[in-house]
């Protein structure tokens, strides 16, 4: 039997780790998908660097119009 | 045209070129799940600094990439000591060389405010700390957006660090 808290979790409601600062909960609540920043931190750079390509190719293969000219 | 920061990275190590990761880039070697689509770095204006940039991009079809009408990247010893900031479109996607960032200031600051990014060439990008004050100063919306991540990674990272540490 899959109790209430473990189906909220499975049907995407994130669950702040109990260590969560201030910072972390201000992110949260923000609006940014904190699972992907736990994940990330979890990956080596150069690993992140390889998901952020990944994550560009897909999307620039999906709409070439995102590859912007303004400077950041 | 596609964006390979990984490439234009290692031609700017294969070239010797001096310089610092900055800006979203940075952000994601440091854990930011956000998507940017050119690679910022910071590096000395000097003319053989500028030159070795050249070289590295030089069979890109390397183009400055914010002027009005088409014009290549063909840089004079001349040309070299009246830049700022080099804006580029190569094959490889984006390259912009900034010859300083607000909020942290010129090359040797920013060098100082760099650390090592663990990546097999030993690239260096802006301290968690640096990338903060940068992203503060740039002051548009997504960059302040991008200061809560940064804030939450600095905070969790703190957090690590304090508990790996022995209690005296």
């Amino acid at each position: 039997m899959i109790d209430e808290e473990t189906l909220a979790q499975i049907n995407g409601r994130y669950v702040m780790p109990p260590d969560a600062g201030p910072a972390w909960q201000a992110a949260s609540e923000y609006g940014f998908d904190m699972s992907l920043v736990e994940n990330s931190l979890t990956l080596t750079p150069e690993e992140r660097l390889a998901e952020h390509q990944r994550v560009l190719d897909m999307l620039l293969d999906l709409n070439p119009d995102l590859n912007f000219d303004a400077p950041e | 045209m596609p964006q390979n920061d990984r490439a234009l990275l290692r031609r700017l190590k294969d070239h010797g070129v001096e310089f610092v990761v900055i800006g979203g880039v940075c952000g994601v070697l440091h854990g930011v799940p956000l998507v940017t689509f050119d690679l910022d770095v910071c590096c000395p204006f000097s003319v053989e600094n500028l030159r070795r940039i050249e070289s590295a991009v030089k069979d890109l079809h390397p183009r400055h990439r914010l002027v009005a009408s088409p014009l290549p990247l063909q840089l004079t010893d001349e040309l070299c000591t009246r830049l700022k900031n080099l804006y580029l479109q190569t094959d490889f996607g984006k390259l912009d060389c900034l010859s300083e960032v607000a909020g942290v200031g010129d090359y040797p600051a920013v060098w100082k405010n760099s650390v090592t990014c663990g990546t097999d060439r030993g690239v260096r990008m802006l301290s968690l700390e640096a990338l903060i004050a940068a992203k503060r100063a740039a002051g548009r919306e997504r960059d302040l957006a991008a200061v809560r991540l940064l804030r939450a990674i600095q905070e969790k990272l703190g957090q690590k660090d304090r508990a790996s540490k022995p209690e005296l």
